[in-house]
């Protein structure tokens, strides 16, 4: 069983090992790519070492990190904890769903990017602004995924539930919600994915700290090694954030998982 | 007390469509009575109206002398495709309707062991449905319906997502425990064999508009012929008594169009 997921990280970890070469050959041994465009890893490093040490952009990557960390946390936490409800609702009646879907449908095709000139009219450049923007965009997957879970819940299942006699909030918590949690995992991983995207750009237009700020404020600085700090800092954050769900999701669906294997 | 009626029903699905046309069967308590007939002919229809699942369009379906408004655990189901909680064990699907009937965790145990022991599935309490094959899971269902001590059990096609020799192998299961704990049945087939050795009495119907077309006594038959003597089903399907009944069955199935089963 172990042998082949230690292959694959094992054919993973070799390509890490090759791109980093390569980065190093087109850089520093060659300069084929010049150190204007792209860092070579001693810039990089460099780059790393300066913030990581004394700062930039007025504080360490830590703390950076940290704070963009904290607000894909609220706003997605917010979006979930609004989004999924909603969803089921929407999903178990027919007339929640006539009411709320023509409004739904109207602001959906909005993309979350363009809610942020009117979140910063509204609430500024600070945090509250960007966790609004997220939950906007982190909302509608969570929305959709917990609808369709429901609808695609097999008719049979739920009348046997309601032949057995099951109350209403039993049948919400140990019927419908289980039922529905594959879909829902789904929604979240994209929702996840969607607070990434939104907090970066909300920080590039406007803020006081975090990644996006970095990486705005090394653009302005022509400032390509910590340009690529920026990146992969929310690329790792990303990586991580996601890590962290699949294990949750693994352990809620240990009933589903299992049957799919 | 569980007897079952259907007066005059009829069911119209989305205005237009005749399913069932004038059904009147009375079933007493502790009878068992299985409906075949072709694809199509409504007698789903007929069992999810004693479900609750749906309502008749003119009539009555009534068990004990009161008109069916809603599904609940006094008219237990049994569905084709098992229907089990594949997030709950074996012990927790069986758990579920005795919790929704308020009754204290001593009491739910006691009755649970008895059910898994019924069904002989005491080794498979704490497994999940997707851990056991297609029989197992249906026995699962089966021990959720008997547990809760329903006035009538209502089964719907219940072995005709199994393989042909688990088929076989629970179908004399049924006879074992409802010999042992007689309960109104209503039991929808299109196997006419599975009916003739289950039910004490067999409904034949029409293709759609699906109407009652004849009800044999099949339980005079058994008594008479001793079926019961006889422990394997296949014993039972080649005594003379047994292949008459099938074979008129058979017949009166085949003069509707739409039959195209089995």
């Amino acid at each position: 069983m172990k042998t082949p997921s230690n292959r694959k990280g094992l054919i993973g970890l070799a390509t890490l090992a090759g791109l980093i070469i390569l980065w190093f050959l087109l850089t520093s041994v060659t300069g084929w790519v010049s150190g204007g465009r792209f860092p070579s890893p001693a810039e990089f490093w460099m780059s790393l070492k300066q913030i990581s040490g004394r700062g930039y952009a007025g504080a360490t990557l830590a703390s950076h990190a940290l704070h963009s960390l904290k607000l894909v946390a609220m706003g997605f936490v917010v979006a979930v904890l609004t989004g999924v409800p909603l969803g089921l609702w929407m999903g178990w009646s027919r007339r929640a769903e006539a009411f709320i879907n023509p409004v739904f449908l109207i602001i959906r095709p909005i993309p979350p990017l363009a809610w942020i000139p009117l979140a910063i009219l509204w609430l500024g450049l600070g945090d509250a602004a960007k966790i609004m923007v997220i939950w906007f965009s982190a909302f509608v997957p969570s929305v959709i995924n917990a609808f369709t879970g429901v609808r695609n819940i097999e008719r049979p299942v739920l009348e046997a539930a309601r032949m057995l006699g099951t109350p209403r909030w039993r049948m919400v918590r140990e019927v419908i919600l289980p039922a529905a949690s594959p879909m829902i995992f789904t929604g979240l991983r994209l929702s996840l994915q969607a607070s990434w995207t939104t907090l970066v750009a909300a920080e590039l237009v406007g803020a006081l700290m975090g990644v996006g700020f970095v990486l705005n404020m090394a653009q302005q600085d022509i400032y390509p090694g910590m340009i690529l700090v920026g990146m992969i800092t929310v690329g790792l954050l990303g990586w991580a954030t996601t890590l962290l769900l699949t294990r949750a999701e693994r352990r809620a669906l240990a009933w589903n998982v299992a049957a799919r294997d | 007390m569980g007897s079952i009626s259907f007066q005059s029903v009829d069911k119209v699905f989305g205005g237009s469509v005749k399913a069932l046309d004038d059904i009147n069967l009375e079933i007493a308590d502790k009878e068992f009575v299985a409906i075949v007939g072709p694809s199509g002919c409504g007698k789903t229809t007929c069992l999810r109206m004693v479900a609750g699942f749906e309502a008749a369009s003119s009539g009555t379906v009534s068990v004990n002398g009161r008109p069916v408004t809603s599904p609940g655990p006094d008219r237990a189901v049994v569905f084709q495709q098992f229907a089990l909680f594949p997030w709950k064990t074996v012990r927790e699907n069986i758990d579920l309707g005795l919790r929704n009937k308020n009754l204290a965790i001593g009491e739910r145990s006691e009755l649970i062991a008895g059910a898994l022991k019924l069904m002989n599935l005491e080794s498979h309490a704490d497994a999940f449905p997707h851990q056991l094959s297609g029989g197992m899971q249906q026995r699962v269902a089966i021990a959720r319906a008997y547990v809760l001590d329903p006035e009538v059990l209502l089964m719907d096609e219940p072995f005709g997502a199994l393989d042909a020799q688990t088929r076989v192998v629970m179908q004399e299961e049924l006879v074992r425990i409802s010999r042992r704990n007689p309960r109104t049945v209503l039991f929808i087939t299109h196997a006419v064999e599975e009916a003739v050795y289950l039910a004490d009495r067999v409904a034949i119907m029409t293709r759609r508009p699906g109407r009652i077309k004849e009800v044999l006594d099949i339980k005079a038959v058994r008594e008479r012929e001793a079926w019961d003597k006889y422990p394997k089903i296949e014993d039972v399907m080649d005594l003379e008594s047994f292949v008459h009944l099938r074979t008129h069955i058979w017949k009166s199935l085949r003069e509707e169009k739409g039959f195209k089963d089995v």
